[in-house]
């Protein structure tokens, strides 16, 4: 059983019905030692006293009987110490069983139930009861099961609006987690329930303020770092005929390194931050392999129209960054291929390089992974690594596969 | 006459070596630290275009755009850090002509200042596609290259048209075909493939490698939507 309310409900019932189950043979065991007996003890001494000794004649006994049981709506019937009928008032009732002792309800298989009275001289007086239709423990049974009917309705919204506390605390804990940081739940009530909420409020509030912060810092950490590149970008082209067009070029590509490397930083610290995409729109993702195809000398575009949806921007980069990659640490010819995959699409870009080695074929999707013994001069970087978090983030995966007759092929399915 | 720029930029070192770099190219540059010291000259003074970094310390770029549009229509050059979409469309919703991530390329910061000087001063139609230095004028069925006209004939200009409406998605021959059934077919019927090479003699800076109208192998063509 899953829903706790129904669980505290039932084990609210189950107790109730033990509680009615116990209180009904106790009372039942108690009242026949502690208030029944001495009341029946002294009925048996006033009974005997009433009626006419069991040698007396029979009509003696019948006007006794009568006597005695005058304005008691009952039949009753006197039975001798034998078990056999003397006299009797109403309907002849049947004797008790011939092995019972005491005083008390007697078993009987039908008609209205008969109280016997056994009097000290071992003579019986029955009496049936035509006012009653059921055996009085009955009655108390049915007052007892009232009581927990009445109690279990009772009990059912209390359980209920406790559990649908917890229920809402669940409902903003697993929307906290969904990445909805604005989500908060009410706080009913003064116990520990109330407290748990308060306690969650807290913690949703100070993970809403971390994320801003977090959001703050790296808003301002891409200003930051690109104002003083874009001053030696600027300081580079004013030196003009001051530099050697040599070293001119490569010092603007170790800037376009690095402004690429604060990009990457930064994007997969943003992914890791904001789980929920920033854009979500049809994507065609043959175009955007075409496009960025063209950038690259040599890279081979095959396959079909495939629309999916997604966040263009990263999915733009995840092609840019397989296709970086393959530039980088493969060789031509870059075959790139577009197709509809399982789930939804698949992108998958082979290079005819020296392929990567079992053991690193996961690996290689780790930040800055660097292989053992490589010689370039740069690692992986972020690059693999963004391909498999924007790949997750679209419902899908990345792998790196050996190729058919030498190099590498980078698998991606999205959903 | 020269045109005169303002650029709002607060870090005074960047902003010495823009005003220099701007001025050997031929601007008249004044330089404000602030967002409010930005506001206070362009009340004071006619520029002809605004150089506004999105980050300040008082108020931020967005603002002082806002705040400039509420009076004058002044072109605008966002700077910015490089790849906060959101700041780009928000930007471009705000009334900045164009948006330039940091670190730029200075060459590429005077051509976008000259775009946006040119666009403001020449016959604006409003129907205009813009992707990056392209310009395609619907009203005018005119194709300009950094602001340089590049001759069509109507019939390849009605196939660019229909590429780069559908810029960032590929369409196949058949349906390009049919999206020019209407227009009047010139006096050789020659493939849609013969019509795109030359656009993109038109369009494409090395047409051998073209990086804006491309070829997708069996399924047709793609006109790029991210360009320079």
């Amino acid at each position: 059983m899953r829903r706790l309310y129904l669980r505290i409900y039932l084990a609210v019932l189950a107790s109730l019905a033990v509680f009615a189950l116990a209180a009904g043979l106790l009372w039942r065991q108690f009242a026949d030692t502690g208030i029944v007996r001495p009341a029946t003890e002294i009925a048996a001494v006033l009974a005997q006293n009433a009626l006419p000794p069991p040698q007396a004649p029979l009509a003696a006994q019948q006007a006794a009987l009568e006597r005695l049981s005058a304005g008691l709506r009952a039949d009753v019937t006197l039975f001798g110490a034998d078990g056999t009928p003397q006299a009797w008032v109403g309907d002849p009732l049947p004797p008790p069983a011939a092995e019972r002792h005491e005083s008390g309800w007697l078993r009987r298989h039908a008609g209205p139930p008969a109280w016997g009275l056994r009097l000290a001289d071992g003579r019986w007086l029955v009496a049936g009861m035509p006012l009653t239709r059921r055996h009085p423990a009955w009655g108390l049974f049915y007052t007892l099961a009232i009581l927990a009917l009445g109690v279990g309705v009772g009990a059912y919204p209390v359980v209920r609006r406790l559990t649908r506390r917890l229920e809402n605390l669940q409902a903003g804990v697993e929307s906290l987690g969904a990445g909805d940081f604005a989500a908060r739940v009410k706080v009913e009530g003064g116990d520990e329930v109330a407290r748990l909420a308060e306690s969650f409020n807290r913690a949703a509030a100070r993970i809403e303020q971390l994320l801003a912060a977090h959001k703050a810092l790296l808003a301002n950490a891409s200003h930051e770092l690109r104002t003083p590149l874009t001053r030696i970008r600027m300081a580079l082209e004013l030196m003009k005929e001051g530099a050697e067009p040599r070293r001119k070029a490569q010092l603007e590509q170790d800037i376009a390194e690095l402004d690429a490397l604060i990009d990457e930083i930064l994007l997969a610290s943003r992914l890791d931050a904001v789980q929920a995409r920033e854009a979500d729109e049809e994507v065609d993702l043959l175009a955007l392999a075409a496009e960025e195809c063209a950038r690259y000398e040599g890279a081979e575009l095959h396959g079909e129209p495939v629309a999916l949806h997604g966040d263009p921007r990263l999915l733009r980069r995840l092609i840019r960054n397989l296709l970086e990659n393959a530039a980088r640490h493969g060789a031509p010819p870059v075959e790139v291929r577009v197709r509809r995959g399982a789930r939804g699409a698949e992108i998958s870009v082979c290079d005819r390089g020296p392929g990567v080695p079992q053991e690193d074929r996961e690996r290689v999707f780790e930040p800055f992974f660097r292989r053992a013994g490589g010689k370039e001069r740069a690692g992986a970087g972020l690059g693999l690594a963004l391909v498999r978090q924007i790949a997750r983030r679209h419902g899908g995966d990345a792998h790196c596969l050996p190729r058919e007759g030498g190099g590498s092929s980078f698998v991606v399915e999205l959903a | 006459m020269a045109a005169r720029i303002l650029l709002i930029e607060d870090d005074p070192s960047l902003a010495e070596m823009v005003s220099e770099y701007l001025g050997q190219a031929g601007f008249r540059v004044s330089a404000a630290g602030s967002g409010n010291e930005g506001l206070e000259r362009l009340a004071r003074e006619p520029f002809d275009a605004l150089v506004l970094d999105l980050t300040l310390p008082d108020l931020d770029g967005l603002e002082v755009c806002r705040r400039l549009r509420a009076r004058a229509d002044t072109p605008v050059l966002m700077l910015t850090a490089r790849g906060d979409a959101m700041d780009r469309v928000v930007g471009l919703e705000l009334g900045a002509d164009d948006y330039l991530p940091k670190p730029f390329e200075p060459r590429e910061l005077l051509a976008r200042l000259r775009a946006i000087l040119r666009r403001r001063s020449g016959p604006e139609t409003g129907d205009v596609l813009r992707f990056g230095r392209v310009e395609i004028d619907r009203g005018a069925r005119a194709l300009r290259l950094d602001g340089a006209e590049r001759a069509l004939t109507g019939y390849q200009f009605a196939l660019l048209l229909a590429l780069a409406e559908n810029a960032g998605r590929v369409m196949s021959r058949e349906a390009l075909m049919d999206r020019l059934k209407g227009e009047p077919l010139e006096a050789f019927d020659r493939s849609i493939d013969v019509h795109v090479s030359r656009i993109r003699q038109a369009l494409e800076d090395d047409p051998k490698h073209p990086r804006r109208i491309l070829t997708v192998r069996g399924a047709g063509y793609v006109f790029a939507k991210a360009q320079d």
